[in-house]
């Protein structure tokens, strides 16, 4: 790859601003910072593929993207998940591009070689008369995505076969995941297939968006406060607790009513009837905190969000989970894929309020999320000319994570895991994470 | 009779695609129905032999005249930074086949439409195209929207938000 260099002067810079708060602007869609990204950060963490349920019996698959590698996920006969470069090894071409189906055997349309569940070449048009008897099949199989692992249905891969496992690169996320992912039996389910479009934005911005920004829920989606649907209390997105984890990961657990006020339903609203089936499948601390919880929202670094709230349809209150990957598709631009997903054992009639609970606020149409899209893009419009790229920061182009900086100390009487923050308004997660992705990026 | 009824079904969503282009939205709202059912189904790319790329199970748009009522008055507040300032939408709607359903009250329209937005200084207009699918209902005051079922030809909207009505 032809590598723009960066002066390990200009990343120390970045080091000393950060430590005081600040964030240089140029880094959000540069060029050469970007190279680096895919380098030293996308082929080098766990990158979210798909959820279990998308899967559902042997042959079905899915295609899907790592940043710009086509992956094809399958289930085999065996019931094993497995993962391929969606690529003929052949001479490249693209495999399969549908988005999703099943099959037992897939074809390449350039020559015809085919291969089965398992990625093995099985089929050579003309064969042993045009290769010989010389051609060893087993070395033409599909190639498999170095590593691949799955935590609570949620597939992931890595591109670095000298990767930390999973489960450790999750640490104490994991503790978080079981809640939102584990609490009722048979797990959660995708509906249908993630909504997928896209915005003139930087992945990182959207990425924090997610991660720990509570504070900008009452002024990028004050129309939703205008029209009584959302708490008029500026602190209501606030309350909480904003929890720093390993690796960038973070999460915000949002109860959204004042300390001692408790005016919000338990367990997000979810039907009573489910209450014993949480307490069952989670350990005690766990429950506590779902059941005091309003909104979980945060992300698992670098390119997986979530999103857990409260959400009104028509006067009802549901739950719902969304899942959501940033897939990079340059310096200024994602594609955003959204999952809805609800816990299996929810009743039917629950799924499909909650379902429309997601359509009007999340996804490309939803009331608040419209006007999130509009935010990041301007964000990035505005952060790539000569004063806000300039790297020597003449222009004071600097931008301020200074919420809560050395005011707010960590909640020890918290439950859960991780360095808890008695707020969520507060850019202790951006500041961890932005730590995070200097110490990759300047990884060798 | 039905070349009366296809004319009436022209002016209808000419007049609906001036209104929403004019951000007329509460006079939008007039030509639908109480019990109308707004959907805007996902599309995917699937081989020929499995049949429709129409994923039915997942949306955009899931709506009834309430929630659009929502989105509307949305619209009306002084923060829906998405349209505000608004961008420019022209909504072209062509192709259209009028077909009497059983119920004499009732037609089915089938049109295409193109919508080209822009916002603003940007140099390239976003666009979103497909088909619609509307039955149309006769009432005391006129034609009414009853459903309309939005299928869009791209699987990876290229429009960074859905904050207008199609």
């Amino acid at each position: 790859m032809q590598r723009r260099n960066i002066d390990p002067q200009i990343l120390a810079g970045i080091k000393e601003k950060m430590a005081q708060g600040l964030l240089p602007q140029w880094i959000l869609t540069d060029p050469a910072i970007y190279e680096l990204e895919q380098e030293k950060i996308f082929a080098r963490t766990w990158q979210f593929l798909a959820h279990e349920s998308e899967l559902t019996e042997p042959g079905s698959y899915v295609t899907r993207w790592l940043v710009d590698d086509p992956i094809l996920i399958v289930r085999t006969n065996q019931g094993e998940i497995k993962a391929y470069l969606n690529s003929c090894p052949h001479r490249g071409t693209q495999l399969c591009t549908a988005d999703f189906g099943k099959k037992k055997t897939f074809i390449c349309p350039y020559h015809g070689w085919s291969f089965n569940l398992n990625g093995e070449l099985i089929g050579v048009v003309a064969g042993d008369k045009v290769y010989g008897e010389e051609m060893n099949k087993e070395e033409w199989g599909l190639r498999q995505v170095p590593r691949l692992d799955s935590y609570q249905g949620m597939i992931f891969a890595n591109l670095d076969p000298n990767a930390p496992p999973l489960a450790e690169y999750l640490g104490d996320m994991k503790w978080y995941m079981d809640i939102l992912l584990g609490r009722s039996d048979g797990g959660m389910e995708v509906r249908g297939i993630p909504q997928r479009w896209v915005v003139n934005t930087n992945w990182k911005l959207v990425l924090e968006n997610f991660s720990g920004d509570p504070y900008h829920v009452q002024t990028t989606h004050r129309s939703t406060v205008e029209l009584g649907i959302s708490p008029k209390d500026p602190l209501y997105a606030g309350y909480g607790h904003q929890v720093v984890l390993q690796n960038g990961h973070g999460i915000n657990v949002i109860t959204a009513s004042a300390p001692g006020k408790n005016d919000r339903p338990p367990y997000q609203g979810l039907p009573e009837a489910m209450w014993p089936m949480f307490e069952r499948n989670l350990i005690r601390e766990q429950a506590q905190v779902f059941s005091k919880t309003t909104v979980f929202v945060g992300s698992i670094y670098p390119t997986l969000s979530f999103n857990s709230p409260v959400h009104g349809s028509e006067g009802h209150l549901h739950n719902y989970l969304n899942f959501r990957l940033w897939r990079p598709l340059g310096p200024e631009r994602v594609e955003i894929w959204s999952w809805f997903m609800i816990d299996k054992a929810a009743p039917e009639s629950y799924k499909e309020d909650a379902y429309r609970g997601y359509i009007s606020s999340f996804g490309p149409s939803g009331t608040l999320e419209q006007d999130d899209t509009e935010i990041w893009t301007r964000v990035a419009q505005a952060s790539k000319g000569f004063m806000s790229r300039d790297k020597m920061l003449s222009y004071n182009n600097l931008l301020n994570y200074l919420m809560g900086f050395d005011r707010v100390q960590p909640d020890p009487s918290f439950p859960g895991p991780g360095l808890a923050y008695p707020t969520c308004y507060l850019d202790a997660i951006h500041r961890a994470t932005h730590e995070n992705w200097l110490k990759l990026i300047c990884e060798d | 009779m039905i070349a009366e009824v296809h004319f009436e079904i022209t002016q209808f969503l000419h007049r609906e695609a001036f209104l929403l282009d004019s951000r007329r939205f509460a006079e939008w709202l007039d030509l639908l129905a109480d019990d109308i059912v707004y959907r805007m189904p996902l599309r995917a790319t699937r081989e020929n032999r499995d049949g429709s790329g129409i994923v039915e199970a997942m949306t955009f748009f899931e709506e009834t005249k309430t929630s659009l009522t929502t989105r509307v008055n949305r619209l009306g507040t002084t923060s829906a930074w998405a349209e505000d300032p608004a961008p420019r939408t022209r909504h072209f709607v062509s192709n259209l086949i009028v077909e009497q359903m059983p119920d004499q009250q009732l037609v089915k329209a089938r049109s295409n439409f193109l919508l080209k937005r822009s916002r603003a200084a940007d140099l390239s207009a976003e666009e979103l195209f497909g088909e619609r699918m509307d039955v149309l209902r006769k009432e005391k005051d006129g034609w009414k929207l009853v459903t309309r079922t939005i299928y869009p030809d791209q699987t990876v909207i290229s429009m960074m938000n859905l904050s207008m009505f199609l």
